[in-house]
């Protein structure tokens, strides 16, 4: 399986770890990622959008014109780069004035876009092309004992027309992933409840309150780790949980896991290939628990 | 539009103490001119195609994770678009507080696409110098993007610290510290190839704007 790999900023940097066992994952399963050559910022959810909507949509056009010269699906692991890419992708396919503009956008960076590429997850490509049935094969540490809360956040589920990772309310498909590892899932409110990201900087309060909620009912539902698949919930509910902490007066101390380092893990890599040493709240208490 | 009241007691006073200007905001304009050119502008902008046809169930309002943060629900807002209130639409705070999570739009069933509508409200908020301050963010953030034509969070961070907030400052130094403990803050600014592309493209969609 081969897949054009679109990283997006946050697996530069604030999420690193995540990259690393995205490719550690990929490599366990023969996966071909090849990343897209030169890309560029996916045109952010609102931040971009909402100042110059043009430009937004030009700068996800020109990644799409670039994978369509690899002729490769692409593949994210993050959600908002997911959400960004496929709506663009939906808007040139319908809007055929927009897409008359953007052509020419491109055209000054020397790029055309037919609109022949297709934007997965890198949670769809495991889940719908590798097969529950493979990777359970593949299991080599089950993660028995362990409590998983999988949060799926917004962008993997909603809205069903752009991001159809799977049913918008109620969706299963990253607990059957645990399940499939060994570990047992833990039913909570709020796994596809915003864990309000986009309002990191402009409304701060309301982001703590809302990630901290999220954060309490996973913890009081018994889970020993949460599970996510997107850079920009890993970094509230991991990276700004002591923040949660000091400004709540709460004790949380609840390991959150990108998905693809539990999958890592049960695969038998090494914690440090998996980036586990990145992650903020230490998740050295769920590693006992593995077989 | 009495149900602005609605607006949690302890979120006022909040709002009152740092800015009396946007806690009055929470009150409904008493005289305003309402009528039909600001409706037929919104049902041109994305997102704002269906209006007509909300029929104000309150779905969007009862499922809106950041309702407690607004000053007014997603359902007043479609009504008082429909109504003509654009002052009161595109100051309200409702608009910079949406998170764009779909939880609405997913549920509409009469097809709303709000958050792509609270974008195009941003977005006509900032054309009409209605939101100076509240764009802050978005607009360092389109400047960063365009600069490296990848995000590159320190410099977005220096461009919106608040060097007269020492708590804010204080905590901010902590969160950089802890990522970059962990080798998760980059101190050196990407490259992305080819970058004239970044400029190029800038210009033709302001180009294509104007139209």
């Amino acid at each position: 399986m081969k897949y054009a790999f679109f990283p997006g900023c946050s697996l530069q940097s604030t999420a690193k770890e995540y990259k690393e066992s995205v490719q550690a994952v990929a490599k366990a399963l023969d996966i071909e990622l090849t990343e897209v050559p030169g890309w560029n910022c996916c045109g952010a959810i609102d931040a971009i959008y909402t100042f110059k909507p043009l430009y937004s949509l030009a700068l996800a056009a020109r990644n799409l014109a670039l994978a369509e010269k690899m002729q490769m699906d692409v593949a994210t692991p993050c959600s908002a780069c997911y959400f960004t890419l496929s709506r663009t992708n939906k808007i040139l396919k319908e809007d055929a004035a927009t897409k008359s503009k953007i052509d020419e956008a491109l055209k000054t960076a020397g790029l055309n876009y037919n609109g022949g590429v297709k934007v997965r997850h890198f949670a769809e490509a495991l889940l719908s092309d590798v097969g529950l049935q493979k990777i359970r094969e593949r299991v080599k540490a089950p993660l028995a004992t362990l409590k998983v809360a999988a949060y799926y956040g917004c962008f993997m589920v909603r809205p069903p027309n752009i991001c159809s990772f799977d049913k918008p309310e109620r969706p299963t498909r990253l607990d059957e992933l645990a399940e499939a590892l060994g570990a047992s899932k833990v039913d909570y409110y709020g796994k596809t409840r915003c864990c309000g990201q986009s309002l990191g900087i402009t409304d701060e309060e309301a982001m703590l309150k809302m990630s901290k909620d999220i954060l309490l009912n996973a913890k009081n539902a018994g889970a020993d780790c949460m599970m996510t698949a997107c850079p920009m919930c890993h970094f509230n509910l991991d990276a700004r949980q002591k923040d949660i902490e000091s400004h709540f007066s709460v004790r949380i101390n609840l390991p959150v896991l990108h998905f693809t380092q539990l999958v890592g893990l049960a695969f038998g890599v090494q914690p440090r290939q998996v980036g586990l040493q990145r992650n903020c709240v230490s998740p050295r208490k769920i590693l006992s628990k593995r077989v | 539009m009495k149900r602005s009241g609605n607006t949690s007691e302890a979120r006022r006073t909040s709002l009152e103490k740092t800015n009396p200007a946007e806690a009055k905001n929470t009150q409904p304009a008493k005289t305003e001119e309402t009528g039909r050119a600001f409706l037929e502008e919104v049902m041109k902008m994305p997102g704002g195609e269906r209006i007509l046809e909300c029929i104000q169930c309150g779905s969007c309002a009862g499922g809106c994770p950041t309702r407690f943060a607004m000053n007014y629900s997603p359902m007043q807002i479609l009504r008082m678009i429909n109504r003509g209130m654009k002052q009161t639409v595109l100051s309200s705070s409702t608009i910079w507080v949406c998170s764009s999570c779909y939880t609405c739009a997913t549920r509409c069933p009469r097809d709303v696409d709000f958050p792509a509508l609270m974008m195009s409200l941003k977005n006509k908020a900032i054309t009409e110098f209605m939101a100076r301050d509240k764009s802050k963010f978005h607009k360092s953030f389109f400047e960063v993007v365009s600069k490296y034509g990848k995000l590159y969070e320190p410099e977005l961070f220096v461009k919106l610290m608040d060097k007269s907030d020492f708590k804010s400052l204080r905590q901010n130094a902590s969160l950089g510290w802890r990522l970059f403990r962990k080798g998760k803050m980059h101190v050196k600014a990407p490259r992305t190839e080819q970058t004239p592309w970044v400029r190029s493209m800038l210009e033709k969609t302001k180009e294509k704007e104007q139209e």
